[in-house]
Formats: structure tokens, C-alpha cells, sequence
């Protein structure tokens, strides 16, 4: 038996004991003193860990009725519907999904991922860069929550569910359409590519907007804004599903904001004559190298590369 | 220096997603198969320790580049060194391997996986593994509705552990049974 497979064997051991009830802080120094012995320990450790979660995180992919718990025989669990029904994780650049119960699931996004998830009544819902929600499906209404980010919604037509985007302290509810709800902090964008959908505040004070396709609702604390635009122009803001960011004469400011969403290397603009440059043209979302490098060639702009930060300035 | 935390959420969510194309890697550029989850270790403790100094910027790229990297030098540490075979990993074009979207991965395909992978357990084991977790009975609980003590459950889960994650992760799920046969207390590790 190799060294490998030894150290497997006892990562495994620890991560199952760990998991026990009668798992003690004694133990928790105990295993912490072995990770910390090697890093052979540690990588052990970290692969086990990985594995597992995955392998947990399938498994609660389960059918989300209420299953009376008469225990069903074990393979009848894997039948394909179950299956169907229960299918829905992310899977984007070292996205993370966890679980809060069988029927609400949180799907997350890393800087820079992107990834689609399918719910269980037909809804496909794409997540951006940077994303974190939250979707529990139930009798009488399809509720997801953006916690932070931006995702697009090809919501399954179910009139006798409606459903319901909270984002922040706006409300939006459909039958079935497709749009998309960006947040950042308070402020709040729904771009709507096919069908109406209604925007309110949680705390209803003022009357909904009602938004159709090619409209953008873009909603801050105190205002919400409707601004019709062409179907083009909600399009080229989902450009993101192509792994595309589309400037039309934004400031280089602005897009410098935009690309950074996407990449762990941030563009940071060291004067406001070069955040004021218009930019106009699409570009690859992740690659800020490219992008660093066109400013230098189209704009004679300074480039200056450390570290995690591109510095420009002109 | 990489503080601790930060180090290991890079390895779990940058490095970890990579291992099934890492695993293609290397089998296809390694004769011996039955080398092939050594090499893995050895590649991730390399990785792991460079990335306490800082880590890249390109993961990907990064890690298929070393492992090209330790290819070679495994190659050229071997007691017969076959020529044939460095002058290939030279000429390896990294960019192949590290081009496919791994990411796209669909979430269909995994579940199916973990299905198969299921499925190739030995029956007590996949018993075992089920009950616990997926069915999320205690250890007890398993122990006691399949009448087997629980060190026996826990022997069962080990293995089904490792087989399991192995097959998901890309691997044969095909585990060399422990010689740890002894359970040691976890405080006697």
C-alpha cells in the first residue's frame, strides 16, 4: 500500500469521525495537529472533504414532496423522475451549492463563474458572475431569492404558480417570461426580454410596474425608473450569457466596474481623464489582460500590471 | 504568504473542479495507470505549497503545467528513461488539455455518475453508504437495521468513502482496500 492511499485511508477516517456525534473538541485539535503535520496530510484532507460534499449535495437532490417517511426500497430513490424532479445544481467555476432543506436549494457563484441551473418545474435559471440565490418551489407559488449578483430567468409558464424574484426590497412576480434581475447592494435591475412582468417593493407603498419585453426597471431605495428600450438593447445587457460584456460610449470608469465583476485581477483607473474615455465594442468577459492591453494600444493610456491590480492612468 | 483559509477555499473551489480533466491528463500521458493516483498527490502537495507564496492568477493553466512538469520529472527520475517519452511531454501542448470547459459539466451527468458510482459499490457497502448518506441514519441507526456492529458500518463507509468520491471525481472508483485494517481511535492517529 502506498503513501497515498494510507493518508486517504485516514483523511477519510477523520472526515467520517467527524461527522459522528460524539465527536469532541479534543478530536477536532487532534485532527487539526494532522493537517498541520503535513501537507500531504492536508491535501488528503481538503480532496475528502470536496468529495464528499459533492456526493451530499447529489443526494439531497431529492424529489421535493413531502414523502410521508414510510421508507421506500433503496433504488426506487434513483428512479430517472426522482431525478428529473430533484435536478438542480450549479456547476460554474468552483461554484458551491448548498442545501437548506430538500426543497430549497442556494446555488453560488465565484468571481468569474457563470453556470445554468434547471429547476424541477421547467424554469432554467442562469447565474452571472459573483451570484448567490436562493429557490424553493411549493404548491402555490415559485419563490428564488437574489442574494447578491446578477441571473436570468426562463421562467416555465404555470399559471396556478406564480413566480417571484425577491431581490433586496423589490418584488417581482411572473407566470412565465424571461428577464433578468441584476442587484447590487439596494439597487436593483430587471431587464425584460419576452412577456410582462410586475415590479413592487416588498413593503408595498407605491403602485407596481408593470414591465414588458424590451423594457428595464432599474429600482433604488427611494425611486424605481422604467425605461423602454429596443429588444437589441436588452439584449446586448445579457451579453454576459455569452461570455460577453457590451460597451456602447460607456466610460472607461464604468467599464473598468463591469469587467472587474468577472475577474479576480481589478482594472483599477488612477485619474479621472482616463475614467472619462468613451468605450465603445464587445469584449471578453475574463479576459482583462486583453482588454488592459487595447487601452495601451487604442488609447496610449498608461498600463501598469501589479500584483492583482491593472493600473491605468493616461 | 497566503493566509490559511483563503489557500484552502482556492484548492477546494479552483483546484478540486479541475481533477476529472487532470485525471484524463494523466492517464493519457502516463504508461503506468497504477501510478497515476500517486502522481495526483504528489502534484497536489506541489500546488498546494506553491500556493501558500501566492496563488496564480490562471489556475488551470497553472495546475496542468506543473503536472506536465512533474511528468518529466518522474520521467527523467525513472530508472530507465525512456527518451520517446520526455521528448512527448516536451512537445505536449498544455493549451489541449487545459482548453475544455470542464465547467459546463451538466448537473444530469453528475447525478448519473453518482448513480453508477453507487452501483459499483460492493452491496453491503453501497447498503451502508446509502443508509448514512443519503437516507441520513446515524451510525447506530445503520448498525443496527442491517445487525452489524458498528465498526463494521464504519469499515464499509471508509471504503465506500473513497471509492465513491474517486469515481466521481473521475477516477476507476476502483480503492485498494485498506492495511489499516485496524480502526484506530481517531485521538490515536
Amino acid at each position: 500500500m502506498s503513501d497515498h492511499s494510507a493518508i486517504e485511508e485516514h483523511a477519510a477516517l477523520w472526515r467520517h469521525r467527524q461527522e459522528q456525534p460524539d465527536w469532541t473538541a479534543q478530536d477536532q485539535a487532534a485532527l487539526d495537529a494532522w493537517l498541520d503535520e503535513s501537507t500531504a496530510h492536508r491535501v488528503a484532507w481538503l480532496r475528502m472533504e470536496y468529495g464528499w460534499q459533492k456526493v451530499g449535495r447529489l443526494a439531497s437532490l431529492r424529489s421535493p414532496a413531502p414523502a410521508p417517511r414510510t421508507r421506500r426500497p433503496l433504488a426506487r430513490f434513483w428512479r430517472p423522475t426522482a431525478m428529473a424532479a430533484g435536478l438542480a445544481l450549479a456547476i460554474g467555476l468552483g461554484s458551491l451549492v448548498a442545501t437548506d432543506s430538500f426543497t430549497r436549494h442556494a446555488y453560488v457563484t465565484e468571481v468569474g463563474g457563470h453556470a445554468t441551473v434547471p429547476l424541477a418545474d421547467g424554469t432554467k435559471i442562469e447565474l452571472n458572475t459573483n451570484t448567490k440565490l436562493r429557490a424553493a418551489l411549493a404548491e402555490k407559488q415559485r419563490t428564488v431569492w437574489l442574494d447578491r449578483g446578477e441571473a436570468y430567468f426562463e421562467v416555465a409558464h404555470d399559471a396556478s404558480r406564480p413566480f417571484v424574484v425577491y431581490a433586496g426590497a423589490r418584488k417581482v412576480t411572473v407566470l412565465g417570461t424571461k428577464f433578468s434581475v441584476r442587484r447590487d447592494g439596494d439597487r436593483v435591475v430587471v431587464a425584460v426580454v419576452d412577456g410582462r412582468v410586475r415590479v413592487e417593493e416588498v413593503k408595498a407603498t407605491k403602485p407596481p410596474a408593470i414591465v414588458t419585453r424590451g423594457d428595464t426597471v432599474i429600482a433604488e431605495p427611494a425611486a424605481t425608473l422604467v425605461t423602454p428600450k429596443s429588444i437589441d438593447r436588452v439584449e446586448s445587457e445579457l451579453a454576459w450569457r455569452r461570455g460577453l460584456l457590451e460597451f456602447d460610449k460607456s466610460t472607461l470608469g464604468d467599464a473598468a466596474q463591469e469587467i472587474n465583476r468577472y475577474n479576480r485581477k481589478k482594472l483599477v483607473v488612477e485619474d479621472p481623464q482616463a475614467g472619462a474615455i468613451r468605450i465603445t465594442g464587445s469584449f471578453e468577459a475574463e479576459n482583462v489582460d486583453a482588454f488592459a492591453r487595447l487601452l495601451r494600444q487604442a488609447f496610449g493610456l498608461n498600463v501598469q500590471e501589479d500584483g492583482d491590480e491593472i493600473r491605468i492612468s493616461s | 504568504m497566503v493566509d490559511a483559509q483563503r489557500l484552502d477555499d482556492w484548492f477546494l473551489s479552483e483546484v478540486m473542479p479541475l481533477e476529472p480533466a487532470l485525471m484524463r491528463f494523466l492517464r493519457r500521458n502516463w504508461r503506468n495507470g497504477s501510478e497515476v493516483a500517486d502522481l495526483r498527490q504528489e502534484l497536489y502537495v506541489n500546488l498546494y505549497d506553491a500556493g501558500r507564496e501566492a496563488l496564480p492568477s490562471q489556475t488551470r493553466a497553472f495546475v496542468f503545467r506543473a503536472a506536465r512538469n512533474l511528468l518529466i520529472n518522474r520521467a527523467l527520475r525513472g530508472q530507465v528513461v525512456s527518451i520517446e517519452l520526455v521528448a512527448d511531454l516536451e512537445a505536449l501542448n498544455v493549451a489541449d488539455a487545459t482548453a475544455g470547459p470542464e465547467r459546463q459539466v451538466a448537473a444530469r451527468d453528475e447525478l448519473r455518475r453518482l448513480q453508477i458510482g453507487l452501483d459499483r459499490l460492493p452491496p453491503r457497502c453501497r447498503e451502508v453508504v446509502v443508509l448514512r448518506r443519503i437516507e441520513g441514519l446515524s451510525q447506530r441507526e445503520v448498525a443496527s437495521k442491517l445487525g452489524v456492529g458498528e465498526d463494521t458500518v464504519e469499515k464499509q463507509m471508509l471504503y465506500g468513502m473513497r471509492a465513491l468520491i474517486d469515481f466521481m471525481l473521475g477516477g476507476s472508483g476502483k480503492i485498494r482496500r485498506g492495511a489499516a485494517a485496524q480502526t484506530p481511535k481517531a485521538g490515536e492517529l
